[in-house]
């Protein structure tokens, strides 16, 4: 369905430009040729203040099925996260972003963001996704801590 | 071993065929000959006073069999042979044979009931209807409540009455919805938060939480999740967060009849799924599904072969292909020992050695003891492994004192190369009793024609000739029987149970060997042999029933010394 795919997607941008939370950047993609690929998202994710994250601007990739938005988009950092929660290649486990599980078709993008931002202090260790950054989480969360500063200061926000 | 000895009486006493002369051998033993046999297991006489038309009841309400089961599982009328035309068009499938239970029930048999679609539709809706009136909540909602609690009626009524909100919370059903029958609706400054649109007439839906989505979107939702997902009894609210589950009857109202139907066909795969005493007849295409009360815990004691239908015999514990007398553990066991190759890692053990520097392994096909590794060029004696150099002057035989070391691998090698063996001989029954199972049912093909050539050579009527086909429907399901006894077979560890065991299967197979020889005739002697064809085909069927009974029985009280911890 992609009429309700590309209505949809011109609509989450005109919500977006309208007004969207501090701090965060969501924009599709150009194409070679220059125009926009609305099935494709940059955006950016800043660390939620008064957490270790804080500071920090992480850059996150959207793709959107076709299907969108009866099944939810992918969401990937780039270049992947040191987090618990995020896979090697850098997507994101969560569970409003899985069909079988949370995602309902309602949820706007700004949400998800939203939900993601929660996501990096608020650890799932139900679901681990890393071994790295899961087992310094679980065994010495001093260093796990260090070990964020660090990737916050290697992305800082502008 | 006086009971052992009383046992072995008791079994072959009611064996005996008057006439069969090479199965004597027992015979001999104990002069006890069962009076006249009858033709088919069906009619065999009880010696078991129990009133089957009241286990039958017992099964019909079914939800409380559990523990009894396990210590009385035996069913009349499913042995399969004969009487399955009986009743093959009767769609409930059971009144019919209900008179059948009248008769013995043997220790292998396993009460068990089959429905049809519509039966378990009813089933369903009767359950539903039932709770619905307890608890005064539509159906749909009742439907739902079920569902959430797996159909434990008693425990959801229990739940509903210690905390009715909270209950109807998590099921995802929240307010009543008695008060607000689900409709389509246009109402006014209304925006779809999925597609954004916001036309003056758009048609809009909302369950009882309120989250309001026009009905194009709900409907793309709702098929995505039926057609793609394969998703009814919890599709949820597409709003963020919300737990509402949709009911039929908002469903109907939304999407279009075919969906509708695979709706309510996705619901009943999840009711039988859901229930534990329940489970699909896993044949292709078929649409019957079997109850039976065997719980998975009695799964070492009793091995639960049901018969749909449709004709397909299966294990109501694991639904594989009927595997009696095999328990389902020692099934899967031996099917990922025949897969696997664990074998071949025992053949290498057996058969070769390994070169004791850079341990390639070598197989030696000839030639004298010194042996020179083609890889790495080491010079060593096949007797005891040792370097050749040591080895002096004693050419091409080793006679240096045996090591311990060396001692220990030809151990090994000993005991690798007699498990292979062992293995080896029970695979190849089992292989070869599967092989000529397929070979018969190529015979019953065969038969078929044989059975009209013979009417018309013969003069016989077709109902005189029904004998061929039941002879090769008796010899095709004791060769299925005879496969699982060797793999059962070797499970078990040696003492006089599996000598009487092993009686018992070797009377089955000579048996078989011999019907299965009389196929083989020409067409114009089959008239002639006609009472020994249906005398030999009641007494295999006789054969088969005396294995699985004893096997049945011994399971039940846990008499088999099992070896599963043989390798494998």
């Amino acid at each position: 369905m992609a009429t309700l795919c590309t209505t949809r997607l011109t609509e989450e941008r005109k919500n977006w430009r309208k007004d969207h939370p501090f701090g965060f950047v969501a924009r599709p993609m150009k194409t070679p040729q220059g125009a926009l690929d609305l099935k494709k998202w940059d955006c950016a994710i800043p660390g939620k203040d008064k957490t270790i994250w804080e500071g920090g601007l992480f850059k996150l990739e959207m793709h959107f099925p076709d299907e969108y938005p009866t099944k939810p988009p992918k969401c990937k950092f780039v270049p992947a996260l040191f987090h618990p929660n995020v896979y090697p290649s850098g997507t994101v486990c969560l569970s409003i972003l899985n069909e079988e599980e949370g995602w309902r078709p309602a949820i706007t993008i700004k949400e998800l963001l939203v939900g993601i931002q929660m996501l990096l202090d608020e650890v799932n260790p139900e679901s681990p996704a890393q071994a790295d950054a899961y087992n310094l989480f679980k065994k010495d969360r001093v260093a796990y801590e260090k070990k964020v500063k660090q990737v916050v200061k290697d992305n800082p926000a502008p | 071993m006086p009971p052992t000895r009383k046992r072995k009486l008791d079994q072959t006493a009611s064996t005996i065929h008057a006439t069969s002369p090479p199965k004597r051998h027992q015979a001999e033993e104990f002069k006890e000959v069962e009076a006249a046999l009858p033709a088919t297991p069906q009619t065999l006489t009880s010696d078991k006073g129990m009133d089957s038309d009241d286990d039958f009841n017992s099964v019909a309400s079914s939800m409380d069999l559990g523990e009894e089961m396990s210590s009385s599982v035996d069913f009349g009328a499913g042995d399969s042979d004969g009487d399955v035309e009986e009743y093959e068009d009767d769609n409930t499938g059971f009144e019919a044979t209900a008179k059948d239970l009248a008769n013995k029930r043997k220790a292998f048999e396993t009460d068990f009931k089959v429905y049809s679609p519509q039966d378990i539709q009813n089933q369903q809706d009767g359950q539903v209807a039932e709770v619905a009136n307890l608890l005064e909540q539509p159906p749909e909602a009742t439907a739902i409540l079920l569902r959430y609690g797996r159909w434990n009626k008693e425990r959801l009524i229990e739940q509903y009455m210690d905390n009715q909100e909270e209950l109807l919370e998590k099921a995802g059903l929240g307010q009543d919805i008695r008060r607000n029958p689900p409709r389509i609706e246009t109402v006014i400054g209304f925006a779809c938060d999925i597609c954004c649109e916001d036309g003056q007439d758009l048609e809009s839906f909302a369950m009882t939480c309120g989250h309001r989505f026009c009905t194009d979107c709900y409907r793309q939702y709702l098929t995505q999740k039926i057609k793609d997902e394969g998703e009814a009894a919890r599709i949820k609210c597409p709003g963020d967060r919300c737990n509402k589950v949709i009911d039929a009857k908002s469903l109907d109202l939304l999407v279009p009849s075919d969906l509708t139907d695979r709706y309510h066909v996705l619901l009943m795969r999840t009711y039988v799924d859901d229930r534990e005493s329940l489970k699909w007849c896993p044949a292709p295409n078929c649409v019957y599904a079997v109850e039976c009360g065997v719980k998975k815990r009695d799964l070492l004691k009793v091995v639960p072969t049901v018969h749909c239908e449709c004709k397909h015999a299966f294990c109501f514990g694991c639904t594989l292909a009927d595997h009696q007398p095999c328990p389902c553990a020692l099934v899967k066991k031996w099917l990922k020992k025949c897969a696997d190759d664990s074998e071949t890692a025992n053949w290498i053990s057996a058969n070769t050695k390994e070169c004791p520097k850079c341990h390639s392994t070598i197989e030696k096909n000839g030639g004298c003891n010194h042996m020179t590794c083609r890889k790495c060029k080491n010079e060593f004696c096949w007797m005891c492994m040792g370097l050749w150099s040591e080895h002096g002057t004693s050419w091409y035989n080793c006679s240096r004192f045996e090591e311990k070391s060396g001692h220990d691998a030809r151990d090994a090698q000993a005991k690798s190369r007699q498990s292979l063996e062992r293995y080896l001989h029970y695979y190849n029954r089992y292989a070869n009793h599967e092989q000529s199972a397929k070979l018969d049912k190529d015979i019953f093909h065969k038969t078929e024609k044989k059975m009209t050539l013979l009417q018309s050579t013969s003069g016989m009527s077709w109902i005189e000739v029904q004998f061929l086909e039941g002879a090769s429907q008796a010899l095709q399901q004791c060769r299925e029987t005879l496969k699982w006894t060797y793999a059962f077979a070797y499970y078990l560890a040696r003492n006089n149970q599996t000598e009487i065991f092993e009686d018992n299967q070797r009377d089955l197979e000579m048996a078989v060997e011999n019907l299965s020889e009389m196929f083989e005739k020409p067409t114009d002697q089959l008239a002639g042999l006609k009472v020994e064809m249906l005398d030999k085909t009641a007494y295999c069927q006789k054969r088969k029933v005396v294995v699985l009974d004893d096997t049945a029985r011994k399971l039940k009280e846990g008499e088999w010394d099992l070896l599963l911890l043989t390798p494998c």
